[in-house]
């Protein structure tokens, strides 16, 4: 009998990287982005934060002083609802683009393909994190920070879950039909109105508050602000509905993506 | 039983024609729209093609342009896939296939590189080194870091092969790709690829230049509209590869209509389809019209004309034959020196120089043709139409004379 002559060979892009290697090329992938974005800017890595100081401005203005909606310490309860926004509006927005975008690591014949979407979505992380001082100087301006705020991490851990179905999804989608990136950017623009950034659940009528908690994005941001600034938790009911959701599109987003991936490289 | 590198089983792969035109909501979200897209529209791009590459082997694949090299590359490569059928490749197979598709033009040439390296297995800690090294190899430790966008394309095949020369890979794709890099550049990846295969690496590559074929390769495999036209031992399919390019060049040459123009008939000494016509020609030697002196400088100034649309990097080939004997002495042509003529739309000028003409005197006769660019047939071809005299007086046989010769005496001291 002796040895099969096929022993040694595979199907082409099977052959997949050791965990460590991959654990390193994402590192570098994430590192990589980082620096493309930043370069040829005279701002460079300042712009992230000015973008978020801006945004933030306008809104105390508009909505603590044209349009009082009357919250007490306004300037850091929006800011602490517009970081969690603007990671999850810049992640989905890049995610969804960033096959398109990097053709030219998907014709790589060793990248595994799922990891695009998910150096999409650090990224932002990274910029977000840049306005986490000035975010730190409010609380303390307003009344120091509580013990609570260790919880952090569980938080952005739920939203990076989140985060990656939608990424999943809505990068494999654009592949095939490139009107996804404008349905994205409508929907994340409805989905900014439905998440209290600059106002809270409890000043807006009961009968909408129910309708918000269907909103994964509103009870995160909600979920912030409670481990921050104290304000009240969302609901029992809020909380297990987000988890389930977010773990169905964690589950649905990465197996339509590894079922259409090889398809790729022909649609592009 | 000898150990493969490469193993290709009835592979069929078709590109939906939807893909490249408008698609409606109803054909992606119905898998009976799709599947019906798929029969009635779809350009098979591979049909049946069984094919084993050995260990250690090279294989060249040749065809026509569309013929479906590039596509069986990709596949082997993992990049898309089979419609149907199966490919099986070495484990640490590594590939230089489309040109700076992989490469992103914001970043640096540095930066790309150690992309690439850390997708080819190279843990981290060794990466610079790799980075270092392939970039050495490329001769762009100057350009380093730059932007890719501000390389050429010669730099950027530098740039891909570098690091594919960093590695000891048991199968390397190659597409032709590596025909834009100077012919320097060209010598030394083909030396590379030469110590990779003294190693044991085995080989598989797209190529135009059919004497390359020929010599490099163990065994040729030819593909025709996506089938396997022939495949066998590299010499013998180049041969059959060109009795078919001739074949289909007398098949293509319109008949002759009345007398020809400046002593060419069609069929008798001009062979072609006329899509593309060489209008005029002109041979110009250092001493006169059509001669040349020993050492002296050959033109031959060719004026192409293509009318209607346009037809994609034409070759151009100028041959001199010794009169008498026929021996081939000078075959040249843009494809095997790498001078794309883009695209010919109208007129077009061309001129084949040669310094120091080393043939010796006595009678020749000049070919020139015009190709397809993938060789497979002749748009116009003058044979034997323009006559050469290199002028003086030798009785040698020899074809060439060195130009550059030096006798040297060295006499025992005393």
């Amino acid at each position: 009998m002796g040895q099969a002559p096929t022993d040694r060979l595979v199907a082409p892009g099977t052959e997949t990287l050791s965990p460590s290697l991959f654990k390193e090329l994402s590192l570098h992938l994430v590192k990589r982005e980082i620096d493309a974005t930043h370069r040829m800017t005279v701002l460079g890595w300042a712009w992230p934060l000015v973008r978020q100081l801006v945004q933030l401005a306008v809104l105390v203005f508009i909505f603590g002083s044209v349009l009082d909606l009357g919250i007490d310490n306004f300037p850091v309860f929006v800011f602490s609802g517009l970081i969690a926004w603007t990671w999850f509006a810049a992640g989905c927005g890049a995610a969804t683009a960033s096959l398109l975008e990097q053709r030219h690591l998907l014709v790589q014949p060793r990248l595994p393909p799922a990891v695009l979407p998910i150096v999409a979505i650090v990224v932002p992380l990274v910029d977000v994190l840049m306005a986490l001082p000035v975010l730190v100087v409010l609380l303390q301006v307003e009344g120091g920070i509580p013990a609570t705020a260790l919880l952090i991490p569980v938080l952005v851990i739920a939203q990076l879950l989140l985060m990656s179905g939608i990424a999943w999804l809505t990068a494999a989608g654009a592949v095939f039909l490139r009107d996804v990136p404008n349905i994205v950017a409508v929907g994340l623009n409805v989905l900014f109105y439905l998440t209290p950034v600059f106002y809270g659940l409890h000043t807006i009528p009961q009968k909408y508050a129910g309708l918000l908690k269907l909103n994964p994005m509103a009870t995160i941001v909600s979920s912030y602000r409670a481990i921050l600034l104290g304000q009240p938790l969302p609901g029992a009911f809020a909380i297990c509905f987000s988890v389930v959701i977010s773990l169905a599109l964690l589950a649905v987003g990465y197996l339509t993506f590894t079922r259409v991936q090889n398809r790729f490289v022909d649609s592009l | 039983m000898t150990a493969l590198a490469a193993k290709f089983e009835q592979v069929w792969k078709a590109y939906p024609r939807w893909l490249s035109g408008r698609r409606s909501v109803r054909s992606i979200l119905s898998p009976r729209m799709r599947a019906a897209g798929l029969r009635s529209g779809s350009r098979w791009a591979l049909q049946d093609v069984s094919f084993e590459v050995r260990d250690g082997e090279a294989v060249g694949l040749i065809g026509e342009n569309g013929a479906g090299k590039s596509t069986l590359l990709r596949l082997s490569s993992g990049l898309g896939h089979l419609t149907r059928g199966r490919i099986l490749v070495a484990r640490d197979v590594a590939s230089v296939l489309s040109l700076g598709a992989t490469l992103n033009p914001d970043l640096t040439g540095r930066e790309n590189t150690l992309t690439t390296t850390l997708l080819s297995g190279v843990r981290s800690a060794e990466a610079d080194r790799v980075v270092a090294d392939s970039l050495a190899f490329a001769e762009l430790e100057e350009f380093a870091d730059s932007p890719v966008r501000s390389y050429s394309d010669g730099m950027k095949l530098r740039l891909s092969f570098g690091v594919v020369a960093q590695l000891h890979p048991g199968l390397l794709l190659l597409d032709e790709v590596i025909a834009v890099g100077d012919m320097r550049f060209r010598e030394k990846c083909m030396a590379r690829i030469e110590e990779l295969r003294r190693s044991g690496t085995s080989l598989l590559f797209a190529s135009h230049d059919l004497d390359e074929v020929a010599k490099q390769c163990d065994r040729a495999l030819w593909l025709e509209e996506g089938k396997v036209r022939r495949a066998g031992e590299a010499a013998e399919v180049v041969d059959a590869y060109r009795d078919a390019m001739h074949a289909e060049t007398f098949e293509r040459t319109p008949e002759p209509l009345g007398q020809g123009e400046g002593g060419l008939v069609l069929r008798e000494n001009r062979f072609g389809s006329q899509e593309v016509k060489i209008e005029g020609v002109e041979v110009r030697g250092s001493a006169s019209e059509g001669v040349v002196e020993p050492d002296g400088t050959l033109s031959v100034d060719l004026r192409l004309r293509r009318d209607g649309s346009s037809i994609e990097n034409p070759v151009v080939g100028v041959s001199i034959y010794r009169l008498g004997d026929d021996v081939n002495c000078c075959d040249a042509s843009t494809d095997v020196d790498d001078v794309l003529l883009g695209e010919l739309a109208g007129e077009l000028s061309i001129r084949f120089r040669w310094e120091g003409v080393e043939l010796l005197p006595g009678e020749y006769v000049i070919d020139v043709g015009v190709y397809e660019a993938g060789w497979s047939f002749a748009y116009d071809y003058h044979w034997h139409a323009y006559p050469l005299k290199v002028a003086g007086y030798d009785g040698s046989k020899a074809v060439f004379r060195p130009q550059k010769r030096r006798w040297t005496i060295e006499r025992p001291s005393r």
